[in-house]
């Protein structure tokens, strides 16, 4: 496929999710909306987080932080503010952090990187509840007047939209490429003329700036907010997570698994919430195994290839088990005797 | 340079002039790449300057360095292996050797050399273009030598440094290389620094020789005068390489 065709295709496949996702509050019931709101969630958190982790190979577990502080920007300034502006400020917020938390950690690398994005994220939940207690007296925050299902689902989804869309613009610039670069080789990027600490902070910006307004949106959908479940640490894991299962590097990677991941939490969590965190293990660790180029790298090919693999896999054990492979040891060694 | 209480490369002072191919030579452990690694920007040095036609560039980062036209190679070759040996050449085209564009209809580079324009001139130059469209984890080592130089010519350099870039070929290889690298020197222009172990068949085409010895030069000059320098022989070169003498300038 050209390049051209693969744009087309891109933008074709988007549009189609994009009615989808439309039409879905009309006929849905309202257990299938708000299990469409968390999965488009999921699709913005991700992406956004491929878009920058993916290519760069920077794993950063800083989405919780950049999600929190948009959510608190919401339970701060959405009695004063419109509703635009609230998301606004909050993806604005959370791209500011990014900048001065990416010019401090994003000289490291590896699992130096990703302990310190942990590490800040928990920094800033602690500092925000500290912050509460003593010095405004509070524990959290009450939202009062809360905009309705309708508008915000409208929201998440032309956040997840404009999450793909940049992931597919970006993908065709020099910016894309850079990152990319960045991800195969940083020096050798950098003696090729690749301004790689601005590069990183801008990509981290981005990143941080979609996860912002995801937060700053979804803060509405608890009425009432505290440090603990706005910074949640879960959500930026469970990102990562569904990010890596569908494949970082790859465009539809992270929306094929974020969907795969809304059904199962959905339908798991209420039945058997520990079957839901095992089968969460379960599955990023055969996807690390078996497909460590995700979910969205497999084809009928890998398909092929796993019934190859099973089926020698299998003759190996009959020809072990029959006790075949005894009796040929022994004839080796009688003719060797002989 | 110093990495803590180790003084790596220690006031080394050399210039370089337009038109030159410059050998470094040394024992292993002399601090040749270092030295490499500091005039190249990827190593910020401790003390010192470095200028390129008269621009100070100390301390900047690497990219300011290559988009200044210093380009360089790396020991090992550090080609992009997911991507094809188009994109690779490509991506310094892209970056420090983009062409800035002044205003439209902006005719034809003149002041690139015409072998440098775009990416199948580099790759023809180079002698890879039937490998073009392979990743370039798909072709051989040797290949992937000559691969890193073309990305390093992609970014459009006046000075070219390279190490050890015939590290592992074959002696047949290895003339083919250096042949590469003086008409790189002849016909695009460039000051080229090479590195290399295999003395003999550096000594026979370089301009100058420099002798890294424990940090420091201890030598600079024709291949000529540099074998029969008794500090020299001593040093690295040893005895032997008398022989050579009979085919040097």
């Amino acid at each position: 496929m050209t390049d051209r065709q693969t744009l087309l295709r891109d933008l074709i496949v988007l549009l189609g999710l994009i009615g989808w996702a439309l039409v879905l509050p009309h006929y849905g019931s309202e257990f299938a909306v708000s299990m469409a709101l968390t999965c488009l969630m999921y699709v913005a958190l991700s992406s956004s987080w491929g878009l920058f982790c993916g290519s760069t190979r920077y794993l950063s577990l800083a989405t919780s932080a950049f999600f929190g502080i948009g959510a608190y920007t919401t339970a701060i300034g959405l009695g004063q503010l419109a509703w635009i502006e609230v998301i606004t400020l909050g993806s604005a917020v959370a791209a500011l952090l990014a900048i001065v938390m990416g010019a401090a950690v994003l000289h490291l690398r590896g699992t130096y990187f990703a302990v310190l994005t942990f590490g800040m994220a928990e920094l800033i939940r602690h500092a925000i509840s500290y912050f509460e207690k003593s010095v405004s007296g509070t524990v959290g925050r009450v939202l009062t007047v809360v905009p309705e299902m309708n508008v915000l689902y409208m929201t998440v989804l032309s956040i997840a939209v404009v999450a793909l869309v940049l992931s597919i613009l970006i993908r065709r610039t020099r910016f894309g490429l850079a990152l990319l670069g960045i991800g195969a080789d940083e020096q050798r990027a950098q003696t090729l003329g690749v301004n790689t600490p601005l590069i990183k902070v801008l990509g981290f910006a981005i990143t941080a700036a979609v996860a912002g307004a995801v937060g700053a949106a979804m803060a509405v959908r608890w009425t009432y907010i505290d440090p603990h479940t706005a910074f949640n640490p879960f959500i930026g894991f469970q990102t990562v997570l569904i990010a890596l299962i569908g494949g970082a590097t790859t465009l539809w990677g992270p929306l094929i698994a974020a969907i795969v991941f809304s059904v199962l939490a959905e339908t798991l969590r209420l039945q058997a919430p520990q079957i839901y965190m095992m089968s969460l293990g379960l599955l990023l660790i055969l996807s690390v195994l078996y497909l460590p180029g995700g979910l969205a790298s497999m084809r009928w090919e890998t398909f092929r290839d796993w019934y190859r693999a099973a089926k020698a896999w299998l003759k190996e054990r009959r020809y072990e088990l029959s006790g075949d492979k005894e009796r040929d040891k022994q004839r080796a060694r009688r003719r060797r005797s002989v | 340079m110093r990495f803590g209480g180790l003084t790596a490369v220690d006031q080394v002072s050399v210039d370089f002039y337009a038109g030159e191919l410059v050998g470094i030579i040394g024992p292993n452990g002399a601090g040749k790449t270092t030295f490499f690694n500091t005039i190249s920007g990827v190593l910020r040095p401790t003390s010192g300057r470095l200028l390129l036609a008269g621009k100070n560039l100390t301390g900047q980062r690497p990219h300011r360095y290559a988009q200044q036209g210093l380009a360089r190679t790396f020991q090992t070759p550090r080609v992009f292996t997911d991507i094809s040996v188009l994109s690779n050449i490509e991506f310094g085209l892209k970056f420090a050797g983009r062409r800035r564009k002044r205003y439209w209809f902006w005719g034809d580079e003149t002041s690139v050399p015409w072998a440098l324009r775009d990416a199948g001139g580099i790759l023809s130059l180079i002698g890879l273009a039937q490998v073009a469209q392979l990743p370039a984890a798909a072709i051989t080592p040797s290949q992937q030598r000559l691969l890193e130089i073309g990305m390093a010519l992609a970014t459009r350099p006046k000075m070219l440094l390279l190490d050890e870039v015939a590290a592992g070929l074959t002696e047949g290889e290895l003339e083919e290389m250096a042949r590469l690298i003086t008409r790189l020197r002849d016909e695009l222009d460039l000051v080229v620094v090479w590195i290399e172990h295999a003395v003999g068949t550096l000594l026979r085409y370089v301009d100058r020789v420099i002798v890294l010895h424990q940090g420091q030069k201890i030598a600079d000059g024709k291949p000529i005068d540099i074998i029969h320098d008794r500090v020299v022989i001593e040093a690295y070169l040893g005895d032997e390489v008398l022989e050579l003498g009979q085919d040097l300038r």
